[in-house]
């Protein structure tokens, strides 16, 4: 995991221009997050074990970027300070980081479903 | 035969598909073939709403074992973690407090006759109303906090009993059922989406399961093959989200109404048990709200602004600026009257309701609709005709008619009691409606401890289980409100006792 880390901050140190999780071209038609170039280097097996369609879920985000109510988030841009989705009312710690983000997509999070003015797709 | 013929099938299939990680406890049932297993649980429970969590936290705290709890989509909690946390419990604590001292499960259970009209099942909803002390402990003693002093009454109940959670959602519960459940070593597992189940005739030993599902594309994830040695409970939930199910069932059902159910209420495990022969009852039996808004996902905030607007306001319909019905008639009424707002084309022209802001500037119900833009505030008739295209000259004329008959507390073209009624002025608070999808009464029929009935043999189906939204026949005609979260949570107690029973006997 301290590699992974490392990699991660020379990843985003040489990103340039681009800001931490902006969806960029990755491998061929791939898009992905900037901050995540280094997994692509490695042949996407941080997060898909074989096929990509057969095998997504939030483990390897959770590995690097710690569980979900550790996560912080810039409170001053939410809706309301109850909109927190990171220690969210409806399911706090019972989410998948893949209900709100996409990798290789742009996408509304769940909270979307309902609070339509809420959120931005990210 | 034909379910060993269908055993053996799958069988074959299952080795076919190569599955490298087996179990250990790989069985060989006699002329069926071999299924191999990738793994094993005493109970598996499908679902995570009220029913399911209340349901895998009894069950482990029984002893009968490990318990599995699978949930397809990417969030624990179901429809349950959307609901508006209201929960009756008659002789709760707060109510008590009030001075409430007449209520009782028997009270309950009448309001709820009377509602069911006559398709109810009393036994369950006497056993039920029995346990509702048993599931507000349940909650206390997870941890989840319910409002100070708030206990109401609510429609088309007798008494004051309904309590709510702190934030108003149900996800208040869901959550801490959910914590309470990894603490205890509960095994809760998300994208997990039930293909089919493997039958030895007339008992369920496990099932077949997409892992790594992603929601609602059945080509992600891949298929997995999970034993269950002692129990399956369905917990998975009503299918009002599944659109041709609800016009196979109900054909009266418009398609342009949205419903209120987080988007996984899509019922394919209940059709899957029907078609192993579980008996479905009252599918047809699915309730509508006529308070929503097309402005807002979900249940949103449309019923509690309608509180203020079907009393003090009006609703107008936006093709010719005239009021169209009893603004305070029933659901059923409401409903029928709004959905005949229709553009030539059929598609809805959504009817707005609006009433005075200066008389609630600081009310929650309002603040809240117009910041998140499921209502406005329009500070003339011209303002508010032009923003939903209504005639203005028949808008005037409407509020003009309606407010002479403010003053002699008189409707002579709807018959509406006008004793709540306000003189309308601008600026207004506005928004529109639509009726809205909320509760299936129907699902899959039961025996009192939640054994699920063949509807061949009229026999439980062996180790198969269902609780909540998914079962049917219980709340008969109409669910009243407050009760399915009471439902859940207490049948989640006793399907707990029931398998425990089971497994001894």
């Amino acid at each position: 995991m301290n590699k992974l880390m490392l990699t991660l901050l020379i990843g985003l140190s040489l990103s340039g221009s681009a800001f931490a999780g902006d969806l960029v071209k990755m491998k061929g038609k791939t898009e992905g997050r900037t901050n995540h170039e280094f997994i692509y280097e490695d042949g996407c097996q941080s997060c898909h074990q074989g096929s990509g369609k057969k095998n997504a879920t939030d483990s390897a985000c959770v590995e690097c970027h710690g569980d979900i109510n550790s996560i912080e988030i810039d409170e001053s841009k939410l809706a309301i300070e109850e909109a927190n989705p990171h220690k969210s009312f409806h399911y706090n710690q019972g989410a998948s980081c893949l209900a709100c983000h996409g990798e290789h997509e742009k996408k509304a999070p769940v909270c979307a479903e309902c609070h339509r003015t809420w959120f931005d797709v990210m | 035969m034909q379910d060993r013929r269908s055993f053996l099938k799958l069988g074959a299939g299952a080795a076919l598909g190569g599955l490298a990680s087996t179990m250990p406890g790989t069985v060989m049932a006699s002329e069926c073939g071999e299924i191999k297993w990738n793994e094993s649980a005493d109970v598996i429970v499908v679902g995570s709403g009220f029913a399911g969590l209340s349901a895998a936290l009894n069950a482990k705290r029984s002893g009968v074992g490990s318990v599995l709890v699978l949930e397809k989509m990417q969030v624990f909690g179901g429809n349950s973690a959307i609901n508006g946390g209201w929960l009756a419990i008659p002789k709760n604590p707060t109510q008590l407090a009030q001075g409430v001292n007449d209520d009782s499960p028997e009270e309950l259970v009448k309001d709820q006759i009377i509602s069911g009209r006559g398709m109810q099942n009393e036994a369950m909803l006497r056993q039920i109303a029995n346990r509702a002390l048993d599931a507000y402990d349940l909650c206390i003693e997870t941890g989840v906090k319910f409002r100070k002093d708030f206990n109401i009454q609510v429609g088309g109940h007798n008494k004051a009993r309904a309590i709510r959670t702190q934030h108003g959602t149900g996800g208040d519960i869901t959550t801490k059922l959910y914590e309470a459940g990894v603490k205890e070593g509960i095994d809760y597992r998300l994208q997990h989406y039930i293909e089919d189940f493997i039958m030895d005739g007339q008992e369920i030993i496990g099932l077949k399961v997409r892992q790594n599902y992603r929601f609602p594309d059945l080509k992600t994830g891949k298929s997995i093959y999970i034993k269950a040695n002692k129990a399956v409970v369905l917990a998975n939930g009503g299918f009002a989200r599944n659109m041709e199910l609800r016009a196979a069932v109900d054909p009266s059902l418009d398609p342009t109404l949205d419903g209120t159910n987080a988007l996984g209420a899509t019922g394919e495990v209940t059709l899957t048990a029907m078609a192993h022969g579980a008996l479905p009852v009252h599918m047809n039996l699915i309730q509508t709200g006529h308070w929503g808004s097309p402005d807002e996902g979900g249940f949103g905030w449309s019923n509690a602004l309608l509180s203020i607007g079907w009393h003090e306001g009006i609703s107008v319909s936006v093709l010719n600026g005239k009021r169209y019905m009893n603004e305070r008639a029933d659901r059923k009424t409401c409903s029928e009257a709004i959905m005949k707002n229709r553009y030539q084309d059929g598609s809805p022209a959504y009817p707005v309701v609006f009433f005075n802001h200066k008389d609630h500037p600081d009310d929650d119900r309002v603040v809240r609709a117009l910041r998140d833009d499921m209502a406005w505030k329009v500070d003339s008739f011209e303002q508010l005709a032009e923003k939903f295209n209504i005639p203005l000259a028949q808008l005037k004329q409407t509020v003009k008619e309606f407010n002479a008959q403010v003053s002699t507390r008189q409707d002579p073209l709807f018959g509406r009691k006008m004793d709540t009624a306000v003189e309308l002025k601008p600026p207004f608070v506005v928004s529109r409606i639509w009726p809205k999808v909320h509760y299936c009464m129907g699902g899959l029929k039961t025996d009192i401890g939640a054994r699920v009935i063949d509807g061949r043999s009229m026999k439980p189906i062996k180790k198969l289980y269902a609780i909540g939204e998914a079962t049917g026949g219980v709340h008969g005609e109409a669910r009243l409100s407050s009760t399915s979260c009471l439902e859940c949570l207490t049948m989640g107690i006793v399907v707990s006792e029931t398998i425990k029973s089971d497994v001894q006997a």
